[in-house]
């Protein structure tokens, strides 16, 4: 068992890949946004790469271990400490019971993430513990943890002092500005080309009213092509409005004129475009960015993006450990 | 218009949009929901799941399994195979729910809207029937639930169904709330432009209200056997009748629904074919309004 004695901000558990094969009744997978990350944590404390643990974000929890056990910390760095001694992130750690973690503030990153051998016990809504709080689902209680929960974990057989390589982990942008690989599509051909041309051009900055669901990004209007203004009533008065379609995990959905990148929790349908979409090798990115920080895209191929999605799985097993 | 040749488009490292066409037409549909059908009974390999929506085909697929190439030609010969969107057959639930029309929740929560956002709002009944060329709210009440709807896909919010009449003669159209609403019951029947939908929880929304039905379309605590698998109700390729009935009859469903004791009427032997549909409206004049 773990108790939590304070939850951070919005901490909830996830799995990976999270809840998916339900998209076509309007679910999304849900699943942590920098699965890189977690899925290292997992795999330090010897868990499948996708047991369920939890994300914090920008805030980290205090934790009180109720057994002893094996635990690792990665993602943002949230300055772990255990009993006040801080203690290594990319690493597996041993604590024993009536020990206490502390997750500070995230220094570098937005999202930490942290694994306990045997992975956290909850139940499975539709074949996935990850939280989807917007419809009260997944988790212990379908919300993020509370101050007092005990959250049940399973035995695990972990081992302290398993270390990610220094090449094998993320590395944040210091700069505030993280380059971000976007592939042209579904909806490009309603973009012109001085529209493309300012879409890669542009440090488009992230808004404070971005979440799980989507990242809303500040930047100049859009320009389009006779398609998004010569077009059937039922694709709705504005240029970027189409009649209601799937949109992909990682779409930058035009919302108006307004760009938000639909992610984890995001919604399946809706009826404006997609001009780009983000592959989910760069999903971590978005995962530990910050607001008021900066994105700067590079187009990519689809074989491209997949070749980056293949490279970024390989990463995330014993391969990285040393 | 209806493609020749349907189009496919890349989402990213693992998503392919295939669209049938431009516009709004069941047509579309069928075949977005033949597809999805019968690529998940080819046993392609990475395939991870598919999305209808009116006029396009959402797949997903694992790029380690399969390149975007080979899907799209696997996407090809499946659609070659289907034929004509006369040949769909698909396996269709018809569910049918006790539904109060121009019931009093729905009017608190549009003269809510009319006290905060928009005091000119013209009550929801009577403008879709006015812009429709309907005598009255009730005559709206008759055409709306004159029909079966077809779910043509579910989002917005988890289960929430996107619904077609497939009477053509209750065809009507709407525009959306502007601004939106910030909330709407849970169980409103509303529609926006030619959609009908039902809202699962209380959510904000944006479409016109004229009715609630007490019955659960999403529940996470698994009182119904109807949820035992899931926690939706629905899925693409469903039908739903709305049954007008008295606020008595509304609130004995509703009491059922409280202790436990309603029972789902769901006819799960149908199947909707497409070919059929095709002559009955072939047959109608569809001029003609209830």
């Amino acid at each position: 068992m773990l108790e939590i004695i304070k939850p951070g901000l919005e901490t909830s558990i996830q799995d990976f890949p999270g809840r998916v094969g339900y998209w076509n009744q309007g679910f999304p997978p849900s699943g942590p946004l920098d699965s890189w990350s977690f899925r290292l944590a997992n795999i330090l404390v010897g868990n499948d790469a996708g047991a369920p643990g939890l994300e914090a974000q920008f805030m980290g929890p205090t934790l009180k271990f109720q057994q002893d056990g094996v635990i690792a910390c990665t993602g943002a760095n949230m300055a772990p400490k255990l009993d006040g001694e801080e203690i290594p992130m990319w690493e597996s750690v041993a604590v024993k019971a009536g020990q206490t973690l502390v997750m500070g503030p995230a220094l570098k990153g937005a999202r930490g993430y942290f694994a306990v051998a045997g992975g956290i016990d909850a139940p499975e809504w539709l074949g996935s513990a990850s939280t989807f709080h917007k419809a009260s689902v997944g988790g212990l209680d379908g919300n993020a943890i509370k101050a007092g929960q005990m959250l049940p974990v399973k035995a695990g057989q972990g081992q302290a002092g398993r270390r990610v390589k220094a090449d094998c982990h993320p590395q944040f942008a210091t700069d505030k500005k993280w380059h971000i690989e976007a592939v042209a599509g579904p909806n490009d051909d309603w973009i012109d080309a001085a529209g493309h041309a300012q879409f890669l051009a542009t440090d488009w900055k992230l808004e404070a009213r971005s979440d799980r669901t989507g990242y809303r990004l500040d930047g100049p209007d859009w320009t389009f092509t006779d398609k998004a203004t010569n077009k059937p009533p039922e694709n709705g008065e504005f240029p970027s409005n189409i009649i209601d379609h799937g949109y992909p995990m990682g779409g930058v959905n035009l919302c108006g004129q307004k760009p938000i990148i639909l992610v984890n929790d995001g919604p399946s349908m809706g009826g404006f475009i997609v001009p780009y979409t983000v592959p989910s090798a760069a999903f971590w990115k978005l995962g530990q960015m910050k607001p008021n920080e900066f994105i700067s895209f590079n187009r990519v191929s689809v074989e491209e993006a997949q070749a980056l999605r293949i490279e970024l799985d390989d990463l995330c097993g014993e391969n990285s450990i040393e | 218009m209806i493609f020749d040749e349907p189009k496919f488009a890349p989402g990213g490292d693992r998503y392919i949009r295939v669209e049938f066409g431009d516009e709004m037409n069941l047509e579309l549909n069928f075949m977005a929901q033949g597809l999805a059908g019968a690529l998940g009974e080819s046993g392609t390999k990475g395939l991870v799941e598919t999305a209808p929506c009116f006029a396009t085909l959402l797949v997903h697929y694992e790029p380690r399994e399969i390149s975007y190439g080979d899907m799209v030609t696997e996407l090809k010969s499946l659609i070659a195979s289907l034929g004509s969107s006369d040949e769909i057959e698909m396996n269709s639930r018809l569910f049918t729910f006790e539904t109060l029309y121009l019931d009093p929740w729905t009017k608190e929560c549009i003269d809510d809207y009319r006290e905060k956002l928009n005091p000119d709002k013209e009550y929801d009944p009577d403008f879709v029937a006015r812009l429709n060329g309907l005598e009255d709210r009730h005559q709206l009440v008759r055409v709306h639930s004159g029909t079966e709807y077809w779910v043509a896909s579910l989002g917005f919010w988890p289960g929430l169904p996107f619904l077609q009449p497939l009477d053509p003669r209750a065809m009507i159209t709407c525009p959306k709330y502007n601004p939106p609403r910030t909330w709407t019951p849970q169980g409103t029947v509303a529609m926006g432009g030619s959609a009908s939908a039902i809202y699962p929880v209380a959510t904000p929304g944006g479409y016109q209200l004229f009715g609630r039905t007490p019955v659960p379309i999403w529940d996470t605590t698994k009182r119904f056997d109807v949820f035992q698998g899931d926690i939706v109700l629905f899925q693409p390729g469903d039908r739903i009748k709305f049954q007008p009935v008295t606020r008595e009859v509304y609130d004995d469903a509703e009491r059922k629904i409280a202790d436990g004791s309603y029972i789902y009427n769901i006819i799960e032997y149908q199947k909707f074919s497409v070919r059929n549909y095709k002559e009955w409206i072939g047959k109608l004049d569809t001029s003609e309004r209830f």
